[in-house]
């Protein structure tokens, strides 16, 4: 955790959450003011747009970002290879290195849906249905464990982060792009293929089930807000199929990295 | 060529180990060290001498035949296997913006260390030579004292046996000499046993209680140093240093049985002698009659060298 905390790229994700959930919440309120852009009973809702807008993207290339690095940045490091000479059970040092970066992720996502919230506080004022914010940062953390996994499971099988970071982004865009691309020709053409397909796409349940948990427990003015981050349409048509989906993905990426790391001799340091 | 650790039972083992790599294999290897032992695992640049290692420390699963440390294998009982195991590596991989106290306090974290973790810190900081840099970020240290705090995360806790891959390297003569110390501190009395693989060949031979020479992923000899010698060397190298040498007594020592050639280098004389048999009192009888003053007469320095240099000639490494 140490290690990871002092890494730049760790701060620089800090720094880039912190203009994420600031800059944006300013311009609109300077934008909004007598614009009509969105309604004043939406205002105490406005923290949605902070939360949900950075699920898509940010959140989940963060969840790559850490996780990728997770193994491979040991092995080329070759501090895997030092740890794992000493008398540590190689199950203690997987599940410690998996769950230290989640714990790394989990720390960015309470910062991102806190200062989401400040900063709507600050410029819309007072704030509504709070109290669903726990509840929802443990979906948004269970939704992020898709491309965390996936990531996580790259970076042990090809122990290059460099490498796990392409391969990771590329599955992580291709999936958005291709879902877009589906649902559109989906819309035009009605045949239900291009529908299944792209519920199945790793991006569509990690993006579908925080808008599955909250849109309940919200009042319809949300609605306003989501739209305008684009976050209004859930592909993956119910809460268990979202749920289902992702934890397949999570637990076969999990099984195949740590089927890999059991097997597998321990890299020399690289590079 | 004996596999028995003379030690007593043995705490590392190998048994027709293979490591295949595809391109490249790495044995059959066997092995034994015994309890107490110092062993210098020689070879040249990828013999298999880092695989070996590597196996030993369950980094590495052998492709066939087994190997135990302590008794276990350590892939599969990894932890039983490397409790009281230590290594220090060749090219040490240590975070940059830690200290050594805290890197040291994460070593022993992680050992379970229950006892007065500062207090150990310090002996072993101590014990290297490296105390005054206790709280120097490793990035700022020289690549000697970063090789001296690799050895010093190997001597915490307790150990009882020590995997040194290159553990001199960096190092300068003072600090060679003070390693070589602690090691022989370390394994006195059969305590602890060392494990160390080098290209020095003097401190191997200084040190080392016994020596594996390793070629092409076999071992080609085992025994202690003057075994070794004996086995791969059939000559012999005495050296005199004197004052006053005669060349009548020079011609007197080529008269000695089994004397194949006397040269004199940098005045020190070297007698070639054809086999092992010990010359030193037939030499030393024949200068001090000669009147001339005899101030060391042994057995050359560098004999493991030469027999090592031979050894890798006899199967086809020229170096």
């Amino acid at each position: 955790m140490q290690r990871a905390i002092a890494k730049r790229k760790i701060l620089a994700l800090l720094a880039f959450t912190i203009l994420l959930d600031t800059f944006p919440y300013y311009a609109l309120s300077t934008a909004t003011n007598g614009t009509g852009l969105i309604p004043l009973a939406a205002y105490p809702y406005i923290w949605v747009a902070g939360v949900f807008g950075l699920q898509p993207l940010f959140l989940n290339f963060t969840a790559i970002l850490i996780a990728a690095g997770a193994m491979s940045e040991e092995y080329e490091q070759g501090t895997a290879e030092l740890l794992l000479s000493k008398p540590v059970r190689r199950n203690d040092y997987f599940a410690g290195k998996f769950l230290g970066g989640f714990i790394l992720f989990l720390i960015i996502l309470a910062f991102n849906i806190l200062l989401s919230v400040g900063s709507a506080l600050a410029f819309f004022g007072p704030q509504a249905s709070l109290e669903i914010l726990p509840g929802l940062f443990i979906v948004q953390a269970f939704s992020s464990l898709i491309f965390y996994s996936l990531a996580f499971m790259l970076g042990e099988l090809v122990r290059r982060s460099s490498l796990a970071y392409i391969f990771s982004s590329a599955i992580f865009f291709a999936s958005f792009i291709i879902s877009g691309y589906l649902g559109f020709i989906y819309t035009l053409t009605g045949k239900e293929f291009y529908r299944t397909v792209q519920i199945y796409l790793p991006t569509s349940p990690a993006n579908s089930l925080p808008v599955q948990y909250a849109s309940p427990l919200l009042p319809q003015t949300v609605g306003i807000v989501l739209r305008f981050v684009g976050e209004d349409n859930t592909i993956v048509p119910t809460i268990a199929l979202s749920v289902a989906i992702l934890l397949a993905y999570t637990l076969v990426a999990i099984g195949v990295a740590a089927g890999y790391f059991w097997y597998a001799d321990i890299s020399r340091r690289m590079g | 060529m004996s596999n028995a650790g003379p030690h007593g039972p043995p705490v590392l083992q190998f048994q027709n180990t293979v490591k295949d790599y595809g391109s490249k294999r790495i044995g059959p290897v066997d092995l034994s060290i015994g309890k107490g032992e110092i062993m210098g695992f020689l070879g040249p640049n990828g013999s298999g001498k880092t695989t070996c290692i590597r196996l030993m420390l369950g980094l590495v699963r052998p492709s066939s035949g087994n190997v135990r440390v302590n008794g276990y294998d350590p892939i599969s009982k990894h932890v039983e296997a490397l409790d009281h195991v230590a290594y220090s590596p060749e090219l040490p991989n240590i975070q940059t913006f830690l200290t050594p106290t805290e890197l040291l306090s994460l070593v022993l974290h992680e050992l379970g260390f229950q006892a007065d973790k500062d207090a150990e810190i310090k002996r072993v900081l101590e014990l290297v030579g490296l105390i005054e840099y206790r709280d120097t970020k490793v990035g700022k240290l020289s690549k000697g004292m970063v090789q001296r705090l690799s050895v010093a995360q190997a001597l915490i806790g307790d150990p009882e046996l020590l995997i040194l891959d290159e553990p001199m390297l960096g190092l300068d003569p003072a600090g060679s000499a003070h390693f070589r110390e602690v090691f022989r501190e370390f394994a006195v009395g059969g305590k602890g046993t060392v494990f160390m693989s080098s290209h020095m060949m003097n401190e191997v031979e200084s040190l080392c209680t016994s020596v594996s020479i390793i070629h092409s992923g076999r071992i080609l000899f085992r025994g202690s140093s003057s075994e070794v010698v004996r086995k791969v060397l059939d000559y012999s190298v005495v050296t005199v240093e004197a004052q006053g040498l005669q060349q009548e007594t020079l011609n007197s020592i080529k008269e000695i049985s089994n004397v194949s050639e006397v040269r004199i280098n940098n005045q020190i004389v070297e007698i070639i002698v054809r086999g092992h048999d010990d010359i030193r009192p037939a030499v030393s009888d024949l200068i001090v009659k000669s009147g001339a003053k005899l101030y060391t007469i042994k057995t050359a320095d560098n004999m493991l060298e030469r027999a090592y240099i031979e050894a890798l000639k006899k199967n086809g490494v020229d170096r």
